[in-house]
C-alpha cells in the first residue's frame, strides 16, 4: 500500500522500500537536494528536516513512518522570494562558509526558536547539536539570536 | 596569438551554451542587442544581458569565490549585488604529455595561496575586460575613449547623456576578449581600491541558505547510474573473492565489478582495493553492497595499530636509532654544557582525519576515447589529470565539471573518488556517479601524520634561547617540523628527523605540518622560558625581535619578517589583556605561528571544569595576512581555523587496530559543537602596509593549539604534553 505524505505542501505517494531513509527520497526522488547527506546516523545533522514542524534527522527516518507526515525541507522554507528571518539572519552574519551543513542548522534553528523563542547562550548550547565542519559556530549563535530578535520585533 | 591562449578561449568558450564565438581579430562594427558571451574568462553575459563574474579557484569554504568576485569587481566597475558570481570552467592547456596544466590562472584550493597566486592577473584580466567594453563602446558611439566611463557595470558618457549596460557591447567586444594582452593594461593603485578591503558577505549565502544544489554531491546528469563501493578496510589490503549472490538479487541492481587496489606494491595508496556495485538508484547500490561477501587480505598491515606506531614514534624520540639530519648549525653540546637552564620534554599526538562534512562523489561518463566528470575537486588540473590517467587518456579529452566543496581540508585534493568513478564508467553506457559513505571517508582518508618529538632547549643568563635540539619522529619522512623556527634560528641547533614506517597513506591536512608543528615548538618555547624564570610573552618577544626575516625563495610566496611575530603577540595580549588577574581556576595562553608566510597569535582565556575539562570562553587574534581583500571573509576563516584546532586538539583520534581504521563516523570520531566553542572571539587584522595578500585560510589554526594548551597550563599547572586533551588532561 502506498505511504502518503506531503513535502512542502505538495502531496506524495511512496511505494518503494520502506526501509530507506527519508533523506534519500529527498534527495534522490523527489529532487530536493538541499537536505545534506553527512553521516547517516543521526549525529551530524546535515539532514535536518521538519516533520510534522519537529526537526528531525531524515537519515534515520525510514519511509515506513511517514504515512500522513507533513515535511518541511529548506527548499520549503522561503515563501517566494522572502527568506525566513532565520535564513534572513544567516545571511546578515555572513554565516555560510563552504555551507553544506547550513541548511540543517538553519532546520533546526527554526524548530528550536518555536520553542525557544528568546533563547539564552545554555538554550542555543544544549539545543543545537548540528556539526559544522568549517567551526562556523560563532557566527550561528550570533545569527541565532538575531533571528530570534527579528522574529520577536515582527 | 599563441595557440595556448586561443586553445585556453575555446576551452572557455565551449562551457558558455549561450557564448557566440567570433574568431575574427576584426570586431564587429555595428551589434547593439546582446548575444552574450565571455569578454575575458572573467566576465560572462547572457542572452538576456545578465552579467556574470567567473572566478577561477574552486571554493571549498574557504572563500575564493567572494575574494576573487571582489578583485574582478573592483577593476571591472560592477557591483557584486548586481551580478551573478560563477565558477570557471577549467581554462589551462594541456602539456605534451598530455596532462593539464593551469594556464592564466592557477585554479587550485591549496597552500592558502589561492588569493596570491591571482592577485595580478585576475585584476589585469578584468581590467583588461572594463577595457575592451570602453573600447567598443567608444567606436559604436563614435566618441573618443577618454569621454566614457564605467560605473556599476555599465558605460556611461560622462558629460553626456548616453548608458548603456555592459551587455550591449559584450558580443562587440568578445571578437577580441581570445587576444588576453593584459600586459600593459594599468590595474588600480591600493590607494583607489573600493571593493578590495571591504567586508564582502559570501556572494553564494542565498544559494546555500536556500539549499540550491551547488555541491559535487547534488549534481545529477540524465540516465545515469549509480555506484556504491565496498572498500578494503585493511590499509593496503587486497581483495581475494568475493560473492556477490545477494547483492545482485537486490531490484535494479546492474552488476558488480572489481576495482585492483593501486599502487599493488604497498606504497602511497591511489586507489583502494574494492568491489563496486552499480544500479539504477543510490539507495539499491547503498544497500546490494551491504550484501555484498567479501573476502580481504588484510596480512600486509596487520601490525599497523595505533598504539603499536606511537610506541614506535615515542622509542625513536629517545634512541635515535634512524634519525637524518635536517639542520645543525653551532655547537649544540657546548651551548647545553654553558646554559644557564635547559628544557628536554617529549610531545605526542596521534592521527587527525579530515572528515570533509560532503562525502566524496564524482559521476563520470566515458564515450571511446572521451569523458566527462563532474565533481567537487580542490584542483581542476589534478581532478583531469586523475581522469585522463585513469582512462589513459590525454587531458585534451576530458571535459570537467567543477562544483562547490563542502569542505576539503586537503583532502578533496585527492585523486582516488575522481579515478573510481572513470574506472567503473569505462565499462558502462551510462553516466556513473560514484557516492561515498561517511564510513568510507575516513576508512579512506589520506588522513594528517602521527608523530612524537623531543625538544631540548637550552637558555643562557641572560634568558635568551641559546640552543635549540628537536628530533622529529614522524609516520612522513617529512622534515617541515623540524625545520621550522627556531631551527632557522637560533645560534645553536640540531634539527633531526626519523620517519616510522606504516600503511597510512597520508595526504594534506589543514596546515601540513604547520598543524602539531607549532603546537610543539610553542609549548616547548613556552616550557624553556618558564624554565628561565620568564613569561612566555616576554621570552618570545625578544626572540622574534632578534630573529630576522625567513628568506621565501618561490613567488607567490614572500619573505617572513619575524618582527611581525612580536607585534602580533603584543597586538593579541594587549587586546585580550594578557596577564591580568584571573579567577581561581582561570586561564590565558598565548602563541604565534606562520603558516606560509603568513602569521597569526592567539590568546586563549578559559576556566577549567573540574580538574579533566574546560570551557574556552575567549579568544583573541592578531593576525597578519598582508594585505586584506575581504576583512569578513578573513575572519570568517581565522574563526574557522581556532575552531578546527581548538577540536582537533581535545578529541582528534583516529584509531586503527590491527590496520583497520575502526573510528568512522562521527560516533567514534568526536566533533565540537556550538556548546564548545568560544562565545567571543576578537580578531584583529594587522595591517603593516603590505601591497599584496599572502593568504589566510589555514594560518590560524596551528597557533591556536599551544595558545589553548599554553592557557590550559597557566590555568591548572598541567603541561599537555599528549594530544588529544580529552584523554590527556
Amino acid at each position: 500500500m502506498a505511504i502518503s505524505f506531503t513535502i512542502n505542501g505538495a502531496r506524495r505517494s511512496f511505494n518503494g522500500d520502506e526501509e530507506m531513509p527519508l533523506l534519500w527520497h529527498l534527495r534522490e526522488e523527489a529532487g530536493l537536494k538541499g537536505t545534506k547527506f553527512g553521516c547517516g546516523i543521526g549525529q551530524c545533522g546535515a539532514c535536518t528536516v521538519h516533520l510534522d514542524g519537529d526537526a528531525v534527522r531524515s537519515c534515520s527516518v525510514p519511509m515506513s513512518s511517514l504515512d500522513g507526515a507533513s515535511i518541511t525541507t529548506i527548499e520549503g522554507l522561503a515563501e517566494g522570494d522572502d527568506l525566513h528571518p532565520v535564513q534572513e539572519a544567516w545571511i546578515e552574519e555572513d554565516v555560510p562558509q563552504c555551507g553544506y551543513c547550513q541548511a540543517g542548522q538553519i532546520m533546526a534553528t527554526v524548530a528550536f526558536l518555536k520553542d525557544t523563542p528568546n533563547p539564552t547562550d545554555d538554550d542555543i548550547n544544549n539545543g543545537i547539536t548540528n556539526l559544522c565542519r568549517c567551526g562556523t559556530y560563532y557566527r550561528i549563535r550570533k545569527a541565532i539570536k538575531r533571528a530570534a530578535e527579528n522574529m520577536q520585533t515582527a | 596569438m599563441t595557440n595556448l591562449s586561443r586553445r585556453s578561449f575555446l576551452k572557455t568558450s565551449t562551457a558558455a551554451a549561450t557564448l557566440t564565438i567570433a574568431l575574427s581579430n576584426t570586431p564587429h562594427l555595428i551589434a547593439q542587442a546582446t548575444q552574450g558571451g565571455h569578454v575575458t574568462p572573467c566576465l560572462r553575459v547572457d542572452e538576456s544581458g545578465n552579467i556574470t563574474v567567473c572566478v577561477p579557484i574552486p571554493d571549498m569554504g574557504q572563500g575564493m569565490i567572494t575574494t576573487a568576485a571582489q578583485m574582478i569587481a573592483e577593476e571591472l566597475s560592477v557591483n557584486l549585488d548586481d551580478v551573478n558570481v560563477e565558477l570557471m570552467p577549467f581554462i589551462g592547456h594541456t602539456n605534451d604529455q598530455g596532462r593539464a596544466e593551469f594556464g592564466r590562472f592557477y585554479q587550485g584550493a591549496g597552500g592558502s595561496g589561492s588569493t596570491a597566486r591571482i592577485w595580478y592577473e585576475m585584476r589585469r584580466t578584468a581590467a583588461y575586460a572594463k577595457t575592451l567594453l570602453l573600447e567598443t563602446a567608444a567606436r559604436q558611439w563614435r566618441v573618443p575613449r577618454a569621454s566614457l566611463e564605467a560605473r556599476n557595470g555599465e558605460i556611461i558618457e560622462t558629460y553626456g547623456t548616453r548608458k548603456a549596460s555592459y551587455a550591449a557591447f559584450v558580443s562587440d567586444a568578445n571578437g577580441k576578449a581570445h587576444e588576453i594582452f593584459t600586459n600593459g593594461v594599468e590595474t588600480k593603485p591600493v590607494s583607489k581600491f573600493r571593493v578590495i578591503g571591504k567586508d564582502q558577505r559570501n556572494v553564494e549565502a542565498r544559494k546555500i541558505v536556500t539549499g540550491d544544489p551547488i555541491f559535487g554531491l547534488d549534481a545529477d546528469v540524465p540516465d545515469m547510474l549509480h555506484a556504491v563501493i565496498k572498500r578494503c578496510p585493511y590499509l593496503n589490503g587486497t581483495m581475494v573473492s568475493y560473492d556477490d549472490t545477494a547483492a545482485k538479487a537486490v531490484p535494479g541492481v546492474r552488476g558488480t565489478m572489481a576495482i585492483s587496489r593501486s599502487s599493488s606494491d604497498g606504497a602511497q595508496r591511489t586507489i583502494a582495493a574494492g568491489v563496486a556495485v552499480i544500479a539504477d538508484s543510490l539507495w539499491q547500490a547503498k544497500k546490494a553492497a551491504e550484501l555484498l561477501d567479501i573476502q580481504w587480505d588484510g596480512s600486509i598491515s596487520v601490525d599497523d595499530s595505533s598504539t603499536t606506531i606511537h610506541s614506535k614514534c615515542i622509542a625513536q624520540t629517545k634512541d635515535g636509532s634512524s634519525v637524518r639530519t635536517a639542520v645543525q648549525t653551532g655547537d649544540i653540546d657546548a651551548a647545553f654544557e654553558q646554559a644557564t637552564n635547559t628544557i628536554d620534554v617529549t610531545y605526542d599526538h596521534p592521527t587527525w582525519a579530515h572528515t570533509c562534512l560532503e562525502p566524496h562523489s564524482c559521476i563520470a561518463h566515458v564515450d571511446n576515447d572521451k569523458v566527462e566528470i563532474w565533481v567537487s575537486h580542490q584542483f581542476m588540473d589534478s581532478a583531469i589529470n586523475a581522469a585522463a590517467g585513469a582512462l589513459n587518456i590525454s587531458a585534451d579529452n576530458v571535459k570537467a565539471n567543477f562544483y562547490r566543496m563542502g569542505t576539503g581540508f586537503g583532502r578533496k585534493a585527492e585523486g582516488d573518488f575522481v579515478i573510481e568513478a572513470c574506472i567503473i564508467a569505462k565499462e558502462f553506457d551510462a553516466p556513473i556517479k560514484v557516492t561515498w559513505s561517511r564510513e568510507d571517508e575516513m576508512e579512506q582518508d589520506y588522513p594528517n601524520h602521527m608523530g612524537a618529538y623531543r625538544v631540548r632547549a637550552a637558555t643562557d643568563e641572560q634568558g635568551k634561547l641559546s640552543a635549540w635540539h628537536i628530533r622529529t619522529a614522524l609516520d612522513t619522512g617529512n622534515s617541515t617540523i623540524a625545520r621550522l623556527f627556531p631551527s632557522d634560528n637560533a645560534p645553536n641547533v640540531l634539527a633531526e628527523g626519523a620517519r616510522i614506517p606504516n600503511n597510512i597513506s597520508r595526504g594534506a591536512w589543514r596546515g601540513p605540518s604547520h598543524n602539531t608543528g607549532a603546537w610543539v615548538i610553542q609549548s616547548a618555547l613556552s616550557e624553556a622560558a618558564y624554565s628561565a624564570g620568564l613569561d612566555p610573552l616576554d621570552f618570545m618577544t625578544a626572540l622574534y625581535n632578534d630573529a630576522g626575516t625567513l628568506k621565501s625563495p618561490t613567488w607567490p610566496y614572500h619573505d617572513v619578517d619575524y618582527r611581525r611575530h612580536s607585534i602580533l603577540l603584543r597586538k593579541a595580549a594587549k587586546e585580550a589583556g594578557y596577564g591580568k588577574e584571573m579567577p581561581d581556576g582561570w586561564g590565558q595562553g598565548i602563541a604565534v605561528h606562520h603558516t606560509f608566510v603568513s602569521a597569526c597569535a592567539h590568546v586563549v582565556d578559559l576556566e577549567m571544569i573540574g580538574d579533566n575539562d574546560y570551557r574556552v570562553h575567549k579568544v583573541t587574534s592578531a593576525i597578519d595576512c598582508g594585505l586584506a581583500v575581504n576583512p569578513l571573509g578573513i575572519r570568517a576563516q581565522v574563526e574557522s581555523g581556532i575552531m578546527d584546532g581548538l577540536c582537533a586538539a581535545k578529541y582528534g583520534k583516529l584509531v586503527f587496530e590491527a590496520g583497520v581504521p575502526i573510528t568512522n563516523n562521527f560516533d567514534t570520531y568526536q566533533k565540537m559543537r556550538i556548546d564548545e566553542a568560544p562565545p567571543i572571539v576578537n580578531i584583529h587584522i594587522m595591517d603593516f602596509g603590505d601591497t599584496e595578500p599572502r593568504g589566510t585560510g589555514e594560518v590560524s589554526l596551528p597557533p591556536i593549539i599551544p595558545a589553548l594548551t599554553n592557557a590550559i597550563f597557566a590555568a591548572s599547572g598541567k603541561r599537555i604534553r599528549s594530544l588529544p586533551i580529552s584523554e590527556n588532561l
